[in-house]
């Protein structure tokens, strides 16, 4: 079992905590051009997601990877999900998921 | 279905696989066992990975795990599938949750197995149903069901799902742990709030478990738990609850209702005269 590298479950505000280590996160693709893809985030604030995505990116990409800075990831896994994705359920199991219930999570 | 898979999984893998020796095991293991052995004990539980390592194996008993007070025999995860290896008799790969990364094992007996497994790649998000065990120190996840996730909203599902269990199972301690039980290994008792409290109740004898009785409730049973009306065989007349307690007659009343179908007090030679069923 290893437990030494997990990703967080981050939004755009949590990032900011996290920045240096790994997380996951879904955003919304806007735009993509190449090796960086504009999303924005389930707490509706815009990040950059470094990487190489995938040829055909869908509306919803979940990315884990490090954070870069505050406001970008340099991503190591893309999956894309789908076009139709309950953005409020993630957002809140990510508040949760930083919040009282972290210790099951980090 | 799954239950019956999964003792014959637990077990077998128990005694190098063997199908003969395993039957042997069980019947033998089953005098000391069986209590624990019922149906509330193997219930799926929704965990994370990070939740596993810090799991408490209670016993030396190799399948006996413990979170939040629970025994945790099968197990659901969600996360990436990685390191699958097929090999002549098992599947093994790695679930990563984001949490941490657990090893498991897929036994491949039968074609749909087989099938199972074909239809997941590394990298892919699954579901993975699983029993989980100790081996040489290390927890494994002999997985029964290993399913792509097809709506990734069921991610964050599973881990709302989690919490939600873990919330749980970890308010069901705290009232145990506040109704003065001494400590003890939990045991399945916890899963449910019937059989805590029952169980509550045989172990607390005399002192007896009155959780959740309240105000005048408690007043009155207190009142009828003393040796002395304990003692008394017709119990005692409501009217001298009501003198006693310097209560109206009507809160008297209500709390003897309310105790009677809670199963706490009972009516004696008429339907005035109570008696607590603490100590006979």
């Amino acid at each position: 079992m290893d437990m030494s590298n997990p990703a967080v479950f981050v939004n755009a505000e949590f990032l900011k905590e996290h920045v240096g280590r790994k997380v996951r996160t879904v955003v919304q693709v806007v735009q993509s051009d190449g090796d960086k893809v504009i999303g924005k985030s389930t707490d509706e604030i815009q990040l950059v997601v470094k990487g190489n995505p995938p040829n055909a990116l869908s509306t919803f990409v979940e990315v884990i990877g490090i954070a870069d800075t505050i406001q970008s990831i340099e991503a190591e896994i893309w999956t894309n999900f789908g076009d139709t994705f309950d953005v409020n359920s993630y957002e809140k199991v990510c508040r949760l998921a930083n919040g009282d219930y972290k210790h099951l999570f980090i | 279905m799954y239950g019956g898979n999964n003792q014959f999984d637990g077990n077998a893998a128990f005694s190098g696989g063997g199908f003969m020796p395993s039957q042997a095991t069980q019947t033998a293991g089953d005098h000391s066992f069986s209590p624990a052995k019922n149906r509330d004990s193997q219930t799926l539980i929704p965990l994370t990975v990070k939740q596993i390592s810090e799991a408490f194996q209670s016993s030396d008993d190799k399948t006996n795990f413990l979170i939040d007070g629970v025994d945790v025999n099968n197990v659901k995860l969600v996360g990436i599938l990685c390191n699958k290896m097929e090999r002549v008799t098992d599947v093994s790969f790695v679930v990563d949750d984001g949490t941490g990364r657990l090893d498991c094992f897929r036994w491949v007996n039968e074609a749909v197995d087989t099938k199972e497994m074909e239809a997941v790649t590394n990298g892919m998000y699954v579901r993975v149903h699983g029993h989980l065990k100790g081996f040489h120190g290390k927890k494994q996840l002999m997985a029964y069901s290993v399913r792509p996730v097809d709506d990734y909203n069921e991610i964050a599902y599973h881990f709302a799902q989690v919490i939600y269990v873990h919330s749980y199972n970890s308010s069901l301690r705290k009232q145990h742990d506040s109704s003065s039980m001494p400590a003890q290994v939990p045991s399945s008792a916890f899963n449910t709030p019937l059989k805590g409290y029952q169980a509550s109740a045989s172990n607390q004898f005399p002192g007896y478990s009155m959780d959740g009785i309240r105000g005048v409730d408690k007043m009155v049973l207190d009142f009828l738990q003393q040796p002395s009306c304990l003692a008394l065989e017709k119990g005692v007349h409501r009217n001298e609850l009501v003198q006693q307690l310097q209560l109206p007659s009507e809160k008297i009343s209500e709390a003897l209702d309310s105790l009677e179908s809670e199963g706490l007090i009972y009516t004696t030679i008429d339907e005035f005269h109570y008696k607590s069923t603490g100590n006979g």
